[in-house]
């Protein structure tokens, strides 16, 4: 594995912050600086496709995730991946071919993995600690591994939008009429499950099971307040993600806030959204004049 | 009824059922869409008009057949659904709307030159070169109708399918659709398949009728219909030999 501390001794001189001083936070910045565009990207379609509760299900079976990868005895990150992988793909296919609602298929999978990892976690207490640390989350733990699987899954992701942003606006608006346009309507539901089950999954490492959604949702639903274009929402959505990363690590760094960092990201993406609706009112406001 | 003309159909079923959670939605339908022609299929709210169109786009799983004379798989089709139920606050603008079906780039990246002159070309086929920059949510009920006419066309379709397409605007934009929708399939040559209530857009614009009701009850021109009475028992009181009280019934 590439040694990375050249990186870091670059961001150390380039960037010259106090709160950067430590090697661990130039770590998490460069997690961080490789995980928001993923976020904000595929929260971008989270938003359009209204699929919210589908990343809290994903996220939640990290839980399920952890205490398979402890019961069997092999990487609990590895197994969290994989169970969270098969359920993205499970909840897409049933939603295909049950004649279901999705939220109601979504709810059975979602009960399914928090149970399961719950009474694993109750039936041993090594397996209740692990779990307990994938609740709230820590991107200032974050190690050369796992950034090294950040590096390769954002240019993936940014693949994905490149060729896949389109289709997915249009299956968002209506998937027959995106099917007989031409969209590969199934094969890309599946891919996007996917790509959104990983990108989950890798969230939770940073901000915890509570908090994924938020960081998925907030950063593109501020983008779609702000934005005049369909296009213009990915950029806001870029924005805001990695602007509120930062602000968050910084803020959460210094001892007068001494809060955990991924809430204090999610809170700095909540401003941004507070500061969203504005335009919002005004035009409201304009109409009712 | 007549046997159905295949040697000049673009589309063909034969026997083709549809059953849906235990319930019959068509019955063994046989009927042909005539190449560069323009079919109406006109029936009973759950007759299964609109099933009969998404069996065709293959949304809809059927037993029979379905077929594309001359072809091996299915024609390029343009759909324009009656509706389009979508948040209205999406920030996506009519020009994006029509760059979303055919485009290679994805909306975040600018338009190339050539790529914003097609835009441009195709909102103007529709008369809506003003709303480029316009929110589909803010478009008018027309406008909107229109603007999907134009996504469809902008695929150079080989069949255009109308769901209520027309008939769901008002008289104006309903005037303005068939006017547009008869040079398009003039110049375009695309069959064109649609679904109406509406007795004057259907009369306007149709040479071929399919009257459904879970099965085919009737198939042919207008005038045939007419002269077989089979016109009259779909639309009570209706001859084509009194244009007048056609389009007042309608």
């Amino acid at each position: 594995m590439p040694d990375l501390a050249d990186v870091y001794r670059a961001m150390g001189t380039l960037l010259p912050f106090e709160f950067l001083q430590p090697r661990f936070m130039r770590q998490s910045l460069l997690g961080l600086l490789l995980l928001s565009p993923m976020t904000a990207a595929m929260g971008v379609q989270v938003v359009n496709l209204r699929m919210a509760f589908f990343s809290d299900a994903i996220s939640h079976s990290a839980f399920a995730g952890v205490a398979l990868g402890l019961t069997l005895a092999v990487n609990p990150r590895f197994s969290a991946i994989v169970l969270a992988l098969l359920i993205g793909l499970g909840v897409t296919f049933c939603h295909r071919r049950i004649r279901l609602s999705g939220d109601s298929v979504i709810g059975v999978f979602f009960s399914g993995v928090v149970a399961a990892g719950l009474a694993a976690a109750s039936r041993d207490r090594a397996i209740a600690r692990s779990v307990q640390a994938f609740l709230y989350g820590d991107i200032l733990t974050i190690g050369d591994s796992e950034i090294f699987v950040l590096a390769a899954a954002l240019p993936i992701t940014l693949a994905f939008q490149y060729f896949a942003y389109n289709r997915m606006l249009y299956l968002g608006l209506d998937p027959v009429l995106a099917g007989a346009h031409g969209v590969k309507v199934g094969a890309w539901q599946y891919i996007f499950a996917g790509l959104l089950s990983f990108t989950a999954i890798f969230s939770v490492w940073s901000v915890g099971v509570f908090l994924v959604t938020a960081m998925l949702v907030v950063p593109a639903a501020a983008a779609r307040n702000l934005a005049a274009s369909a296009g213009g929402m990915f950029w806001w959505a870029l924005l805001i993600s990695l602007s509120s990363s930062v602000a968050g690590l910084a803020v959460s760094a210094q001892d007068w806030a001494g809060t955990a960092t991924g809430a204090t990201i999610v809170l700095a993406a909540l401003i941004w959204f507070g500061l969203s609706l504005l335009p919002i009112l005004l035009r409201g406001a304009r109409k009712h004049a | 009824m007549n046997p159905p003309d295949i040697v000049n159909a673009t589309v063909t079923f034969s026997n083709v059922t549809v059953v849906l959670d235990r319930n019959l939605i068509l019955d063994r339908v046989t009927a042909v869409i005539p190449r560069g022609g323009c079919t109406a299929v006109v029936g009973p709210n759950g007759a299964g008009k609109t099933t009969l169109l998404l069996a065709m786009l293959g949304y809809v799983p059927h037993r029979g057949e379905i077929g594309f004379p001359g072809r091996r798989g299915a024609p390029r089709f343009g759909y324009v659904p009656q509706r389009l139920d979508f948040d209205r606050e999406l920030p996506l603008t009519a020009g994006e709307f029509i760059r979303l079906g055919e485009s290679r780039s994805p909306l975040w990246l600018r338009a190339g030159k050539g790529e914003r002159a097609r835009i441009e070309r195709t909102l103007s086929l529709v008369n809506l070169e003003y709303c480029r920059d316009r929110r589909i949510g803010d478009l008018s009920g027309g406008e909107l109708q229109r603007l999907l006419l134009a996504a469809a066309l902008e695929r150079k379709p080989e069949v255009l399918l109308l769901d209520e397409a027309v008939s769901a605007t008002d008289p104006v934009n309903r005037n303005e659709l068939i006017r547009l929708l008869e040079r398009f399939r003039r110049e375009m040559g695309f069959a064109q398949v649609m679904i109406s209530h509406d007795l004057a857009t259907v009369l306007a614009l149709a040479d071929h009728l399919i009257c459904l009701d879970r099965k085919v009850l009737a198939a042919g021109t207008p005038e045939a219909l007419d002269a077989s009475g089979d016109l009259a028992a779909f639309f009570p009181g209706i001859s084509l030999a009194e244009p007048k009280a056609r389009s007042e019934s309608a």
